[in-house]
């Protein structure tokens, strides 16, 4: 019980380095029989943090100038091309025909030989849209 | 008058060169601090396997999380800390799981079977009865009488008081002594493993 009440400075001098104990201990470190244990040890560990490495000396490296070219190099690049698709549209001018709407029937049986199947959509609905199901 | 700096950088200039990806800064963080990580992911886990993997990955954990090192020169605690929660992690994890232990190198340096028994019996002995202290108690044996830490260092790194660092070590060399009573020490352990 007394023990549990001792002042720090009851256990100075008996807390030095205890060489027995010390010597027992040393029983736990991997080095004791593969001399190389620590070595190996470092090395895996610095073998698995390449990447890490290497990504944290690239961020260094940036600067505020890099990362502001290669975003402006993307934005660069697609004005570029959306402008040139719209150049593209307005060189083609008026001479060229203009797309006409095609409905959906007629896109179906615009290729079709012979005589199809009369519309299942009654001319009064005029555009409507209609939805259809067949039961088998 | 000029200050002389020494020669020996300082855990906080290895910390600010490993964050620029600096390889040789961080391997002399890892070299530092290996066995004192492993000393107390051993007394967690009490396996030489798990305290293994645990020590190792607390490296690459830490070297993630590099960036939240708030105090670089307190590396060594900050690293401590995330051992141990690697360690308690790792055993929760591996809970069901029960191999023994194979000390590591015992096949590489290819010794007698005597001595291999001998050894692995008193490495046995040991582990039980530090198995039988309590966590922090291992923690700061290890700490002091394998890895020669101070306690100061050991109160600083372990966010412990100094006097409660004292009496822990106090207590667990006690019982050691009280566990290990027949164990070989002094010449007769250094005859049988040497």
């Amino acid at each position: 019980m007394r023990d549990e009440v001792r002042d720090e400075a009851d256990y100075a001098g008996e807390l030095d380095l205890d060489d027995e104990l010390a010597q027992a201990l040393a029983l736990l470190d991997p080095a004791l029989q593969d001399p190389n244990y620590w070595f190996r040890f470092r090395s895996w560990v610095l073998t698995s943090a390449t990447a890490e490495l290497a990504r944290r000396r690239l961020m260094h490296q940036l600067t505020v100038g890099d990362v502001m070219s290669s975003w402006a190099r993307g934005v660069v690049s697609t004005a570029a091309l959306a402008a040139a698709l719209a150049g593209l549209l307005l060189v083609r001018g008026p001479g060229a025909p203009a797309p006409q709407p095609v409905g959906v029937e007629g896109l179906i049986v615009s290729e079709v030989e012979g005589e199809t199947m009369p519309s299942l959509i009654p001319p009064e609905t005029n555009g409507a849209v209609a939805f259809a199901s067949e039961i088998f | 008058m000029s200050v002389e700096r020494s020669e020996v950088p300082t855990d906080g200039d290895l910390v600010h060169r490993a964050k620029r990806g600096d390889e040789f800064a961080f391997g002399q963080l890892v070299e530092r601090h290996q066995t004192a990580s492993y000393a107390v992911a051993l007394s967690v886990t009490g396996r030489h396997e798990d305290a293994e993997d645990a020590a190792q990955d607390s490296f690459l954990v830490a070297l993630q999380r590099l960036n939240e090192c708030r105090s670089p020169e307190r590396f060594a605690g900050w690293l401590m800390t995330i051992v141990r929660n690697r360690s308690r992690n790792l055993v929760r994890r591996e809970s069901l799981r029960h191999t023994d232990q194979v000390p590591p190198g015992v096949q590489s340096l290819v010794p007698t079977p005597d001595r291999v028994a001998e050894t692995s019996e008193l490495r046995g002995r040991l582990k039980e009865a530090l198995a039988a202290l309590p966590e922090v108690q291992r923690q700061i044996v290890l700490l002091h009488d394998l890895e020669g830490w101070k306690h100061r260092e050991i109160a600083d790194r372990l966010e412990l008081p100094s006097g409660t660092v004292r009496s822990h070590l106090h207590f667990a060399r006690k019982a050691l002594r009280a566990s290990l009573g027949g164990l070989p020490v002094g010449p007769d352990l250094q005859r049988k493993i040497l």
